[in-house]
């Protein structure tokens, strides 16, 4: 039963992936360093006020970690850089540059544990539909000690 | 000035006002107060015959701050929520927050929780509204913990932590945590039974107030570093400032507003919890969204994995001391004595290291009276858990005379 459902769950992976044969994982590397360095300065003047200068939230404003990446997890990771791309910041929406959303896209990432790679985030909706959001779970976390 | 004032609020404060009057001669240059603004309170009764219980506690000191840490056992996944010192309460929601966000990584159905305490309790119910299913395994239900035990007051920073072991990082978890309970709180102010509230509490003295700025005893070369246990004050994490623009902070009381015997007061807005109605708040939520609660004891941490939930949040508290073998827990005795409810006189007082605070469940007295006075170190390294009435005893009779109608007649 359980490898029966490992199987669908194998079987699936690429529906999630925009049926793409070449889709990856954000486990697998998909930002570099210097671009979360840039993610970070850009966090820090335009979205730090609101989420905290270490991500942590508020009670009324979401934390950038934990619970926030699982909730956009599962999913193409074009849908978070849609959303902070259309929506954010909340008092200047739609004034991130591509780039600039995806150093921050980046930044989150790597501030959510997930590696760092060789190339650079691409700053573009349909690479980033193959790029499949999983988070670094405290399990995988404790694995990895 | 007391005889016969009981719901006489206006006699009370005319009577204080001629009081106060007597003080201004002797102190210098009192503001004028403004029309109106002498302040009229019912005496509170705190006599030996209105005293209905005495509680004690162990708070758990952990000297690194609470262990929000995550471990596996077997195949489950093991987020820690424990250690809160005197915080406990007033971190609830916070800590709630941060060992939820560690537990949602896994995706999650249905977690377990450890514990009911306030810590495992609130747990309970923050992971419901995150829309997750929740067993509570516990030996007793939160009316029997030791958070029952507590006095109720908010005090987030409360021999939370050591400053050397926890680190500079510390504050700002301790700050993230303290600012998300208090948002918290404030959802629950005006709710019927007021589970939160505030009340005045009246700072009181014989000599003008001066706030106690502790510094490091030099005959003391120990410290938790080498001895394992704090020795003095100042090896504690003080934190209230960092959240001082929310918190109320005391003012001055010019003498003619004083309606106490004594020449000099200062007062605050303080938040406190009243154990009955939050407990019902707590618990009517719980098993309103589903919760189950399953009444058994572990032995050990591998038990954990026996259980069907996969995902377990450990809120024992001072328990974990034993349970996780985690000797970094440092008993901190505090002892409580409650007087019936008083719902007439709704206020604090604090007078020479004693507190009477008027709550909905009870008045509660706390004596941190001591020759030398020990701050924080009150307490540490008791784990003897029994009560002791001579305690509360003396706390009423040093408290007794800032009540006292002959003065205030005068």
């Amino acid at each position: 039963m359980v490898r029966h459902a490992r199987f669908v769950a194998i079987l699936a992976a690429p529906l999630l992936l925009g049926a793409s044969p070449s889709g990856t994982s954000t486990l697998k590397g998909v930002y570099t360093e210097d671009q979360a360095q840039a993610g970070a300065q850009l966090y820090a003047t335009r979205c730090a006020m609101c989420h905290g200068r270490l991500l942590e939230g508020t009670f009324e404003t979401p934390g950038l970690q934990n619970r926030f990446i699982v909730n956009w997890s599962k999913a193409p990771l074009s849908e978070l850089y849609d959303y902070l791309g259309r929506a954010m910041p909340q008092f200047a929406p739609g004034s991130l540059k591509p780039d600039e959303n995806a150093k921050i896209v980046a930044y989150l990432l790597k501030a959510n544990a997930q590696p760092a790679g060789a190339k650079p985030l691409p700053a573009d909706t349909a690479a980033l539909k193959r790029i499949l959001l999983e988070p670094v779970s405290a399990k995988a976390a404790l694995k990895a000690k | 000035m007391l005889r016969g004032s009981l719901g006489a609020a206006a006699l009370v404060g005319l009577q204080a006002c001629a009081s106060a009057t007597k003080l201004a001669q002797t102190s210098a240059a009192p503001p004028p107060p403004l029309p109106g603004k002498s302040i009229s309170l019912v005496p509170l009764r705190v006599s030996l015959d209105q005293l209905i219980d005495l509680k004690c506690c162990l708070r758990p000191l952990r000297a690194a701050g609470p262990n929000l840490g995550t471990e596996m056992v077997r195949d489950t996944l093991v987020v820690h929520n424990y250690g809160h010192g005197g915080s406990g309460w007033s971190l609830s929601w916070g800590s709630a927050d941060v060992a939820l966000g560690k537990a949602l990584t896994v995706f999650p159905k249905e977690i377990a929780v450890i514990g009911c305490g306030i810590i495992g309790l609130t747990t309970a119910v923050l992971a419901q509204q995150y829309g997750l299913k929740v067993t509570i395994y516990s030996r007793d239900p939160i009316q029997r913990s030791r958070s029952f035990r507590a006095s109720g007051s908010f005090t987030p920073s409360s021999r939370i932590a050591l400053a050397e072991p926890a680190g500079p990082a510390f504050g700002d978890l301790w700050e993230q945590m303290a600012r998300f309970s208090w948002k918290a709180f404030r959802t629950c102010l005006g709710l019927p039974g007021k589970p939160v509230e505030f009340t005045e509490s009246y700072g009181l003295s014989d000599t003008p107030p001066q706030r106690r700025v502790w510094t490091p005893d030099p005959a003391i070369t120990d410290s938790y570093a080498t001895k394992g246990t704090p020795l003095q004050h100042t090896e504690f994490a003080h934190l209230d400032e960092r959240i001082r623009d929310i918190v109320p902070q005391s003012v001055a009381l010019a003498p003619e507003e004083i309606p106490f015997n004594v020449p000099y007061a200062t007062r605050t807005s303080q938040m406190h919890f009243n154990f009955s109605s939050y407990a019902h708040m707590l618990q009517s939520e719980f098993f309103g969204r589903g919760g189950q609660y399953v009444m058994r004891d572990f032995a050990t941490p591998a038990q954990f994995a026996d259980l069907k939930e996969k995902v377990v949040i450990h809120c024992t508290g001072y328990a974990a001391r034993d349970l996780i073998n985690d000797q970094t827990v440092i008993p901190v005795r505090g002892q409580t004595g409650w007087l019936v409810p008083q719902p007439e006189a709704n206020y604090g007082v604090r007078y020479k290291n004693v507190s009477v605070l008027s709550k909905a469940d009870g008045v509660v007295v706390q004596n941190n009276s001591s020759t030398p006075e020990l701050g924080d170190m009150l307490g540490v390294g008791n784990s003897m858990e029994l009560v002791n009435r001579a305690d509360t005893e003396a706390a009423l009779k040093i408290i007794a005379p800032v009540f006292a109608p002959a003065a205030r007649q005068a």
